[in-house]
């Protein structure tokens, strides 16, 4: 009993200090079982390889220089699409969410379009304009678009009232409200919006890839499924995992809890 | 001339759940004098709040004028500072920078409108505050920054709208005796909203009694300051003062 609470409080002081630590502890039961499975014999070795397996394939792969260049040519695309998204959705969420006129007319087309899901836009897209970086750039920011227009409208109407009042009556114009209140106020809703936004751009930019790409983690996925190779396949599974982990924890979560979570307008 | 003059105000809207026009506001009429402190009291749906949001310029009214200085009012403007029931700090800018937002849209320097914000904060006991974020202060605390942001802006007329009514009634009653303090020291023109008897007849020089949208009567309180609790409690002329404004109040 003693050694367990020994134990417990060691991992309490090493977990607070290296938080990193917290998050991988949990995954160490998944790749034992992973292992034992594999190790068993249940199911073929090029059916179900082990993280062994998958390592070794990390590591050759890495060194010849195909997943670095991989993964860039992915993040690039992820980056690009997401940056034109946020930069055409944060203006109009706010057009749509300040104007009540600009909300009678985008609403319904914004609902509309949402419901063409992005992939069902690559058979016209492809006879547009190939399979090409415009393609797949046309998707993520049809697909980072909708979260975040959604998310600023709502966070843009849930800016209290009395705020706007109150810089209006401080001498602000109604430019400067926009800058002063509107937007401060929405941020947290707009951090949201790119959470899932970019959440949701990750999936389909690993589809789209499968399905127009010359390069990055979809295509290797894919091209790894043509020559059976199982072991590139999970890799690229995992690496997904992990690249989506970093990216909110230690990107989208931080700025989450800088914004709102300061300002006491969203409880942690 | 009155600082403030408001001449014969209406307000009529539609209300949409009776499918009937409503007048809020019948014909109100109030003169203001630099330097007053005038509550205006009555009972909820009076029309109190509304005429307070007219002369702020939040919403439009329907007859009548508002005259400042003798300039009719046009939308809301840092002329007539406001402090609201709801405080309506900005939650993403310290105290120091919400007192400091006047001054900033005016266009005065960061560092001089420090200064003029640490000034006011320490007007309102606020110093130890400035680099703290709203939601880390109390309800007494937030308020007394709501007051001295709009004060620190310098405007023709203060606009409180029942700014004590969310406090507990202990902080309510400091918060009043430091605005008659506050009020001593700076002499700003205040118009004060609220529907409670005693905390009009506390702060004002003048009580504006009103009723279903019109003004009821007035009466002078010519009580000595500083005004406090402990003295005024067991004072007649409060207590008679009090009775007065309440029978009217309640009758109306």
């Amino acid at each position: 009993m003693n050694f367990l609470l020994k134990s417990w409080g060691a991992y309490t002081r090493m977990t607070a200090r290296w938080p990193g630590i917290a998050a991988i502890i949990p995954f160490i039961p998944v790749v034992l079982i992973w292992t034992l499975i594999a190790e068993a014999g249940v199911f073929p070795r090029a059916f179900f390889p082990g993280p062994g397996d998958v390592m070794r394939s990390f590591i050759s792969l890495t060194y010849k220089g195909i997943l670095p260049d991989y993964l860039q040519d992915s993040l690039v695309r992820l980056i690009t699409g997401a940056a034109v998204g946020v930069a055409l959705g944060i203006p109009l969420g706010i057009l749509i969410g300040t104007s009540r006129w600009a909300h009678r007319a985008c609403w319904p087309i914004l609902l509309f379009f949402q419901a063409i899901g992005d992939i069902a836009w690559l058979p016209i897209l492809l006879i547009w304009f190939g399979f090409g970086l415009t393609t797949m750039t046309f998707v993520i920011v049809y697909t980072v678009l909708f979260p975040v227009v959604l998310n600023t409208v709502l966070g843009v109407e849930s800016v209290p009232r009395d705020l706007a009042r109150a810089a209006r009556s401080l001498g602000a114009s109604r430019t400067r409200v926009l800058w002063e209140v509107t937007l401060p106020g929405a941020l947290p809703n707009i951090i949201t919006g790119l959470r899932n936004g970019l959440g949701y751009g990750w999936r389909a930019l690993i589809a789209v890839e499968i399905i127009v790409g010359t390069s990055g983690i979809g295509f290797m996925m894919f091209d790894a499924r043509r020559a059976g190779s199982t072991v590139e396949i999970i890799l690229g599974m995992i690496i997904l995992g992990l690249l989506w982990y970093i990216v909110d924890a230690w990107i989208l979560a931080p700025l989450e809890r800088a914004t709102g979570q300061r300002w006491g307008l969203v409880t942690s | 001339m009155s600082t403030l003059s408001i001449r014969n105000l209406a307000k009529t809207y539609f209300d949409p759940y009776a499918g009937a026009h409503v007048n809020a506001v019948h014909d109100v009429s109030l003169d203001v004098e630099q330097g007053e402190f005038v509550s205006v009291v009555g009972p909820s749906g009076c029309g109190k709040t509304t005429i307070l949001n007219m002369v702020a310029g939040f919403i439009p009214h329907s007859g009548g004028e508002i005259l400042l200085n003798g300039k009719p009012i046009d939308g809301p403007g840092p002329e007539r500072g406001v402090v609201f029931q709801s405080f309506a700090l900005f939650p993403w800018k310290t105290v120091l920078d919400n007192v400091g937002f006047g001054p900033k849209m005016r266009g005065v320097p960061k560092a001089e409108r420090d200064k003029i914000a640490h000034e006011y904060l320490a007007l309102a006991g606020l110093t130890h505050a400035a680099n703290r974020y709203p939601n880390e202060l109390s309800g007494g605390m937030q308020q007394r920054v709501g007051v001295v942001r709009a004060l620190a802006n310098n405007p023709a007329v203060l606009l409180m709208d029942e700014p004590f009514a969310s406090v507990d009634a202990q902080t309510r009653m400091t918060l009043q005796e430091e605005l008659t303090r506050i009020w001593q020291e700076r002499r700003p023109t205040v118009i004060f909203i609220t529907h409670d008897v005693p905390e009009a007849v506390f702060l004002a020089n003048r009580v504006v009694v009103l009723s279903k949208g019109r003004v009821l009567d007035q009466i002078k309180v010519d009580l000595p300051r500083p005004r406090v609790w402990d003295d005024l409690i067991e004072d007649d002329t409060f207590k008679k003062l009090s009775a007065q404004v309440l029978h009217m109040v309640r009758s109306a």
